[in-house]
């Protein structure tokens, strides 16, 4: 039992961290926060990716043949700690590194990974996963578009929805149905598409908060080059879940994230009188901030247990489902106590803002719900009804 | 980072496990004894002694095992899963923690060696923190010593052959032993909430005693420390024992023609459960290593965590008795057992509320200290 880091992750930490110092500017973090509406803010975002990656901090986690470092799950983890703890923009291509490029290295061709993996890295291109459908939101597998084979094309027809940002991509790794006969797992097959095809229309999606990070994406007819085909035909359901077998800290960001996020609010709090005096002598807003601090320790332990698991050959999966469930109610408990706290315009609206956008945590990327079922079914063993 | 048992844990698991299911079962052993003031029989704490578990934390020197707080951990987890009511949280971690946290001297040897060989039951008191007053006094007159005071709350003192006390003295505070066979010595039990857990209240009329060192406040509060991380690792146990009863009965109890855990609502209590057991568990994994292989500062932010989680651990208690249903709320049922042990936990050395709040000052405090000092003013 050893919850220390040996010396060579800790240089790797002094590495990264130096050079985030001298890198990162305050031009940079304020455009991550304004997110993808504002086009100044954008490409901004941007130009950091295409410093990273040409710094070889993009992509640390990919192997040295695809611009990454390979880095070791410790060094994955300390990124993670260390690009949240210095404010660093989430990447734009966040879904495309994480969960396309991954699939792209295990099924692509030798031209598919030279052609897309270092523009994907560098934001030259921007990637979105049509997944999710009108009718095929947790239930992914009942997903509807079809793509039916015709000559050296596939005609593809169909709507996806919550496509993060779709109506920015050049390119979306596609999920379709080419078998609608065989059973729902066992019919779907991934495309990779160029979004400037004919018929293909992406509308901004507006979420309740008024930002349009997501895009409904409509496909009539479009002809999709055969070669698009990524994994074997029918075989897109393996695809879809595909993990980077040297992707192995992802949790990491989890607690990184919500650490922040607390250290963010105590730091707003700091400067917050209620009902006259200084909101942090209140002994009410302590215990909450403590029991928010236990929970963030906490839900950081729960991820190093994860990833000490996978390294030691175990399964992590238990705690990494886990802690996803676990990330969602903290960051809306946050939430809750800043807007409760600072109220509509405390902190520039920042809290007001995240009460609202935190109702996501729970929802994207599976529903905790259907997180709680998986758990039910696959850790417990309780029967399924 | 290694955060996976080694062989040797879990084979001290094992060991573990395997006496208290064949020795000192829930219905055989724990609840003959609930109304019992030693929690224990002369045969299981040999037992206890002979499979080398007194002894893990005593150095090898004085005749033990010299292992750390992980392995303390795992024999924790068990007796905690067993609901246990023997003194070994007392004697074998506080009791053996407090003579080698203490710059000790004299017999020490002679009781550390006592108590790996299982001949000598020791307890330790008072731990509350910032007591109005000492609990206990000592006065010497020549070579002799005697304590006169009340320690309001001290664990397994009628099982203890040997108390160990905090009295203050001219040097600040020491640590003394004082024979429980002492006639100068009254032990009365306390009212507690889990019967497993046997708490008293021990008054010294000018007590025979022998200063075995001083007591320095970081001492002290390593001590504490060890204490709270302990009955943390205990009541983990306690927690994870119900989940696994819990869940084996919703697959089980059919009504409504399927299993109850088949029902949504009732896997996701469980699912519940299981997501505060392992919280916990990360938790009183590092808070454990922390007792032995970290700083004082983190040893003691890691212990602060695990008592300040309590309250929440201790829903699991309430959880698993809402999906028992009725059968859960029956004397007979093992349920209450648990949550009694989990809100004994919860109320040892003060409820979670103040803990809490000293974590959220404590995290003021290191993001804005100068607003925390001018809190001082």
């Amino acid at each position: 039992m050893d919850f220390s880091f040996p010396p060579e992750v800790e240089r790797f930490r002094t590495e990264l961290r130096g050079w985030l110092t001298a890198n990162l500017t305050d031009d940079t973090i304020h455009a991550a926060r304004r997110g993808t509406a504002d086009p100044h803010a954008f490409e901004t975002v941007r130009v950091w990716n295409r410093a990273l990656a040409d710094a070889g901090w993009a992509t640390v986690a990919w192997p040295p043949q695809y611009g990454g470092r390979g880095a070791t799950a410790l060094e994955q983890l300390v990124y993670a700690e260390e690009t949240i703890r210095a404010r660093a923009p989430l990447p734009v291509n966040v879904i495309g590194l994480n969960n396309i490029a991954p699939a792209i290295m295990q099924y692509g061709t030798e031209s598919q990974k030279h052609a897309l993996l270092p523009r994907m890295a560098r934001a030259d291109d921007i990637w979105c996963q049509g997944m999710s459908e009108p009718e095929a939101g947790s239930d992914l597998a009942s997903l509807r578009t079809r793509a039916v084979r015709d000559g050296d094309s596939f005609v593809v027809t169909g709507q996806k929805t919550w496509t993060s940002l779709g109506h920015h991509a050049d390119w979306c790794q596609l999920y379709v149905r080419t078998d609608p006969d065989a059973p729902k797992h066992r019919g779907i097959s991934c495309l990779v598409v160029r979004m400037d095809l004919p018929g293909i229309e992406a509308r901004p999606l507006v979420a309740l908060n008024g930002d349009a990070d997501f895009a409904e994406v409509f496909f009539d007819e479009v002809r999709v080059p055969a070669d698009a085909l990524l994994g074997p035909l029918n075989g897109g359901w393996q695809v879809a879940t595909t993990t980077l077998s040297h992707e192995r800290a992802g949790a990491a960001r989890l607690y990184a994230e919500q650490r922040l996020r607390l250290e963010e609010l105590v730091t707003d709090l700091a400067k917050t009188e209620v009902d006259g005096r200084h909101a942090l002598d209140d002994p009410v807003t302590l215990r909450r901030l403590g029991e928010l601090a236990v929970r963030v320790d906490y839900l950081e332990l729960l991820c190093k247990r994860s990833i000490s698991a996978s390294l030691a050959g175990a399964d992590g999966f238990a705690s990494a489902s886990l802690a996803k469930t676990v990330w969602g109610e903290l960051g809306q408990d946050i939430a809750a106590l800043g807007f409760d706290l600072l109220g509509a315009d405390g902190a520039d609206g920042r809290w007001a803002q995240f009460r609202l956008t935190s109702r996501a945590l729970t929802i994207a990327g599976g529903t905790t719900q259907v997180n709680k079922n998986i758990t039910a079914g696959r850790v417990l063993g309780l029967p399924r009804r | 980072m290694n955060l996976e048992p080694t062989e040797e844990q879990l084979s001290l698991r094992a060991t573990v496990r395997r006496f208290l299911q064949e020795k000192a079962s829930v219905a055989d052993h724990v609840r003959p004894l609930l109304d019992d003031p030693t929690g224990m029989t002369d045969a299981g704490w040999l037992a206890l002694a002979e499979l080398g578990t007194t002894g893990l934390l005593v150095p090898a020197d004085h005749g033990g095992a010299g292992m750390t707080m992980v392995e303390a951990g795992v024999v924790l987890d068990e007796l905690g899963a067993g609901l246990h009511p023997g003194p070994w949280l007392s004697s074998a971690v506080a009791a053996t923690r407090a003579l080698t946290r203490v710059p000790t001297a004299g017999e020490t040897g002679k009781l550390l060696a006592g108590i790996a060989d299982g001949s000598t039951i020791a307890t330790v008191g008072p731990l509350e923190p910032a007591a109005p007053r000492p609990a206990a006094t000592a006065t010497a007159d020549g070579d002799a010593v005697t304590l006169r005071g009340e320690i309001a709350q001290i664990a397994d003192a009628a099982a203890a052959d040997v108390l160990l006390v905090l009295a203050s003295d001219d040097d600040g505070t020491g640590l003394y032993a004082v024979d429980t066979s002492s006639p100068y010595v009254a032990v009365t039990p306390r009212r507690s909430i889990d019967q497993t857990r046997k708490v008293f209240r021990v008054t010294l009329h000018d007590a025979p005693a022998r200063r075995l060192g001083p007591a320095p406040a970081e001492a002290i509060q390593a001590l504490v420390d060890d204490v709270l991380v302990a009955s943390a690792a205990d009541a983990l146990g306690a927690a994870r024992a119900l989940l696994d009863l819990t869940v084996a009965h919703a697959k089980v109890r059919r009504q409504f023609g399927q299993p109850v855990g088949a029902f949504q609502a009732v896997a996701h209590l469980c699912v519940d459960m299981y997501e505060t057991v392992e919280l916990a568990r990360g938790g009183v994994l590092h808070a454990l290593w922390a007792a032995d292989a970290a700083t004082p500062a983190q040893r003691h932010r890691a212990a602060l965590r695990a008592k300040a989680f309590a309250g929440r651990l201790a829903t699991v208690g309430d959880t698993a008795i809402q999906v028992f249903g009725g059968l859960g709320y029956t004397w007979e049922h093992d349920s209450h057992l648990y949550l009694k042990r989990l809100l004994s936990w919860s109320a040892l050395l003060g409820g979670p509320d103040s803990y809490l709040r000293e974590v959220g000052s404590q995290l003021v405090h290191e993001l804005n200290p100068q607003g925390a000092d001018h809190e001082h003013q």
